[in-house]
């Protein structure tokens, strides 16, 4: 295909509190049928509670986080939250439940937790990166 | 190819400007080029004599002071919102560059990041 893209997509807005999720999903989706690649997604900030097993809106609201985590197993797209951002907002995995000595962990697959290299590694391999903020 | 990081934001007030800063750091770190640029009530983050101990928050003139040490080529400051907010040269942190026309400065950049 002519002008295939491969994309970073950066989320900083949180499911529920923003509309960045969405629209990311929405890019994405509309992305990899327009032909292009999403190479990676990226949570930081506010972004890092998409990435929480423990979020439950109620039955009759779209379940971003979700939506978001079948979208990403179904295409097998890569997706980190980043450590800081996350350990800060309450989100961890087992080694970080581990370090820290927390009563649990709750990070919901495919995601994973790493650091900022992971970004800078994604904005260097990407042709584009997208950032969806929060805003407001 | 360097990566431009875009603080429009007061400091303090909330969490975005510190990450972005984190940003900027984490590129240098990796010997990618950074630079930043503070617009709007970001230049207040340009501010000498910070006491951020008030609001329990830890000083961001620290940070920025090492920024050239840590391989950041550039922090500029939006000549116009430093007028717009009283910051003359003298109350500013050393080492700042001013622009006149950020126009110019987003554009010189194939790579901007706001802080969000």
């Amino acid at each position: 295909m002519l002008n295939s893209l491969a994309y970073t997509l950066v989320i900083t807005g949180a499911p529920w509190t923003s509309q960045a999720p969405q629209t990311a999903l929405m890019f994405a989706t509309a992305a990899l049928s327009a032909g292009h690649r999403i190479d990676r997604v990226f949570l930081y900030g506010d972004g890092v509670h998409l990435a929480s097993s423990l979020s439950t809106p109620p039955s009759d609201e779209t379940h971003w986080p979700q939506q978001w985590s079948l979208f990403l197993k179904q295409h097998g797209i890569p997706a980190t939250a980043c450590i800081a951002s996350a350990l800060r907002r309450g989100l961890v995995n087992e080694t970080e439940q581990a370090r820290y000595e927390l009563p649990a962990e709750n990070l919901r697959a495919p995601f994973e937790i790493a650091g900022l290299g992971e970004w800078v590694e994604g904005n260097q391999a990407a042709d584009r990166t997208l950032y969806f903020h929060g805003g407001g | 190819m360097t990566t431009l990081i875009v603080i429009d934001q007061a400091p303090y007030g909330s969490w975005s400007g510190r990450e972005a800063l984190d940003m900027a750091f984490s590129l240098a770190a990796f010997d990618h080029p950074a630079a930043m640029l503070f617009t709007g009530p970001g230049v207040n983050w340009l501010r000498k004599g910070q006491q951020p101990d008030g609001v329990g928050q830890k000083s961001a003139e620290k940070n920025l002071s090492a920024a050239p040490l840590f391989g950041i080529e550039a922090l500029i400051a939006d000549e116009h919102a430093c007028q717009q907010y009283g910051l003359s040269e003298s109350a500013m942190l050393p080492g700042i560059e001013l622009a006149s026309n950020i126009q110019n400065v987003l554009s010189s950049h194939t790579h901007v990041v706001f802080a969000g």
